[in-house]
């Protein structure tokens, strides 16, 4: 059950990353650490620029979430979504919904200074409610690396942790350097990642999957396609005749079992890779140990040298 | 109904032939063309196979991708596909016939509504498996037809037809209503399935798909063409119908029944797949076919051939992606049907 709600938050995630390619320019150039500079949301709106003392934060962000306890700020928490299952202490915090347009009286009546959502326009009338009620709003878009380490920043400054939001930033791209120094010259292995079975849903090309799975050292079949999580036929997997498919292993059960699938090489010839997808599912602090998983399914020869 | 009332209707030798000639040409061609496309079907997609390679494919020979292409992917949707025009096509043409009214389709009649309540309760609620989804779908519709004719039965004390078409209006918006509730509340991925199931889609055709479906083509389809001299006689009227002998309450509540259980088993297997139930009979009779049997043969036909090939542009147009199955039917299908209304007045 775990397992099958991070992969729909997988897929919610990616799905909703494929609005925010025109964003990631920005992304890319995180601001300098110790201060948000006079810079806008993904909405467009003011981020807040100073230390909220004693927030109370509400994050309807599992990312986010998991990135507030690993600053050491989870007691700020009065909120969270469905899907903020980790770490375990996180699920003491009240449930406030799934995180696309949230409830905003029921949110508002836990007192926030501090809102985190995702910036999707499914949320924007919520965002602009929270803002004129006077509650600082983060609207964030945590769909790629750099958009982790651009939010670490800005929560780091918000919650007066910014030393802890470094060490954060610091180990993940740390780890990340790691793996790819680790596979670096290997014979990269095509690799399909199917996220959906109906309609037929892959990994494609601008989520932080994507990125993990290029440092792990594979080249997807189906970057070429811009939406990180494109709809796409059974024909055309066969077509693209990839060397490994890489999925959950109650997925992997299923495709065994399934006719259809056995029209993939790679499945009938029983190349599945299982991925971790308690660790690949977030876009958070545990970026760095799935790249190093994948690397290790994908590339067991150079286990040794990952950290 | 007796068996006076039906012959009662028959017509003479000489307008026995004129009727054959009508229809057997567009008949004909309408096998010729199924063909064709079944064989197209399986040849094209995203790694086009030569026919030959298709042939060898079928009867297991050959590479083993080609012969997985062509026996797991394509061989099954594509007889899904004709089972799923030819039944919907068979369930419009009886529905018009027993109701009088050349706009009654299955999906009219609160069976689509009642499917995708079934099928969308059960991805919300966790069972997304195939075949679960089928079952719940073919529930829903069953409870919906059921509904709706006792409704009908219990407002106007028998099968009447215009209390028919209310009640499965009536019931039809009741169940987009439970549907709209239901989703607004599923996660995004449940969400997407449950859409996609109601656009139509033969992509997740099995063999088991096809062999369910065919029974129940057989079974409701072969029904409803023996009850094809009935329809001619309702077809007269009410009035005319019972002066001829017929049951007219018992035979209409029979029809509806089964053609509704004939969509209901359509939806069950590949979602909403709408237009051509209403369509493809309208067609048929434009073509000639008058009389009921000839008439739902000609429709089961050429709903086979639309589906066919309304699902080869559905997995080729846009590739990667497929499109819905749903909307190529009524792509396809308005245009031919407004080049045809000049006929059909």
């Amino acid at each position: 059950m775990t397992s099958r709600v991070l992969l729909l938050a997988l897929v919610c995630s990616v799905v909703a990353c494929a609005k925010s390619e025109t964003n990631t320019d920005s992304a890319n150039r995180p601001p300098p650490l110790g201060r948000v500079p006079a810079d806008t949301d993904d909405f467009g709106a003011l981020l807040p620029v100073d230390t909220l003392a004693g927030a109370r934060v509400v994050s309807l962000v599992p990312a986010a979430t998991e990135l507030i306890y690993a600053m050491g700020r989870g007691n700020r928490l009065v909120g969270r979504t469905t899907w903020d299952l980790f770490p375990d202490s996180a699920r003491l915090v009240p449930n406030m919904g799934d995180g696309i347009r949230p409830n905003v009286e029921v949110v508002l009546a836990a007192k926030p200074t501090l809102v985190v959502l995702y910036a999707s326009m499914a949320n924007k009338a919520a965002a602009d409610a929270f803002a004129n009620a006077g509650i600082a709003v983060m609207s964030t878009r945590v769909d790629r690396i750099a958009d982790f380490e651009r939010l670490s920043r800005q929560l780091g400054v918000v919650l007066n942790a910014q030393q802890r939001a470094q060490q954060v930033v610091d180990t993940v791209k740390a780890t990340l350097a790691s793996v790819r120094d680790a596979v670096d010259g290997v014979v990269r292995p095509t690799v399909v990642w199917p996220l959906y079975d109906s309609p037929v849903m892959v990994l494609g090309h601008g989520s932080f999957v994507a990125e993990l799975l290029d440092i792990a050292g594979a080249t997807n079949v189906f970057a070429d396609l811009a939406k990180p999580s494109p709809e796409v036929t059974i024909e055309e997997i066969v077509k693209r005749n990839p060397d490994f498919v890489m999925t959950s292993p109650v997925s992997a059960m299923r495709f065994a079992s399934s006719a259809k699938w056995k029209a993939v090489r790679a499945v009938r010839e029983k190349n599945v890779l299982l991925v971790d997808t308690l660790l690949t599912g977030r876009p958070t602090v545990t970026l760095g140990m799935a790249a190093v998983s994948l690397a290790k399914v994908l590339h067991p020869d150079r286990a040794s040298r990952l950290p | 109904m007796s068996k006076r009332a039906g012959n009662s209707v028959g017509v003479n030798a000489s307008q026995k032939g004129a009727v054959r000639s009508s229809h057997w040409k567009p008949l004909v061609l309408g096998v010729v063309a199924l063909c064709v496309l079944c064989v197209l079907g399986l040849a094209i997609g995203a790694i086009s196979i030569p026919i030959a390679d298709v042939l060898r494919a079928v009867s297991g020979n050959g590479d083993a991708g080609t012969v997985a292409i062509v026996r797991e992917l394509r061989g099954p949707r594509v007889l899904l596909a004709a089972l799923i025009g030819a039944g919907l096509s068979v369930s419009g043409g009886a529905l018009q016939g027993t109701l009088r009214n050349p706009l009654a389709e299955p999906f009219l009649l609160g069976v689509s509504g009642g499917a995708a309540v079934g099928a969308v309760a059960a991805m919300v609620f966790g069972a997304t498996h195939p075949l679960a989804v089928t079952l719940a779908a073919f529930a829903g519709a069953a409870v919906a037809t059921i509904t709706v004719s006792l409704v009908a039965r219990v407002v106007a004390g028998r099968t009447d037809a215009r209390m028919l078409l209310m009640a499965g209006v009536v019931v039809g918006a009741f169940a987009n209503a439970v549907i709209m509730v239901a989703l607004a509340g599923a996660p995004a991925a449940e969400l997407r399935g449950a859409l996609w199931w109601m656009m139509g889609s033969v992509s997740d055709a099995t063999w088991g798909d096809v062999g369910r479906l065919a029974v129940a083509v057989l079974v409701f389809g072969g029904a409803l063409m023996w009850l094809a001299r009935e329809l001619d006689v309702l077809a007269l009227g009410e009035e005319p119908a019972a002066a001829l002998g017929a049951n007219v309450d018992r035979t209409s509540r029979q029809i509806f029944l089964l053609a509704s259980f004939l969509a209901a088993a359509t939806v069950a297997a590949a979602g909403l797949v709408g237009f051509v139930g209403l369509v493809v009979p309208n067609i048929a009779r434009a073509l000639g076919a008058r009389r009921h049997r000839p008439m739902l043969v000609v429709s089961a036909v050429y709903g086979a051939a639309l589906l066919v090939f309304a699902d080869l542009v559905a997995r080729t147009a846009r590739t990667p992606q497929e499109l819905p199955l749903g909307a190529i039917t009524a792509l396809i299908g308005v245009p031919f049907f407004l080049a045809q209304l000049r006929r059909l007045h």
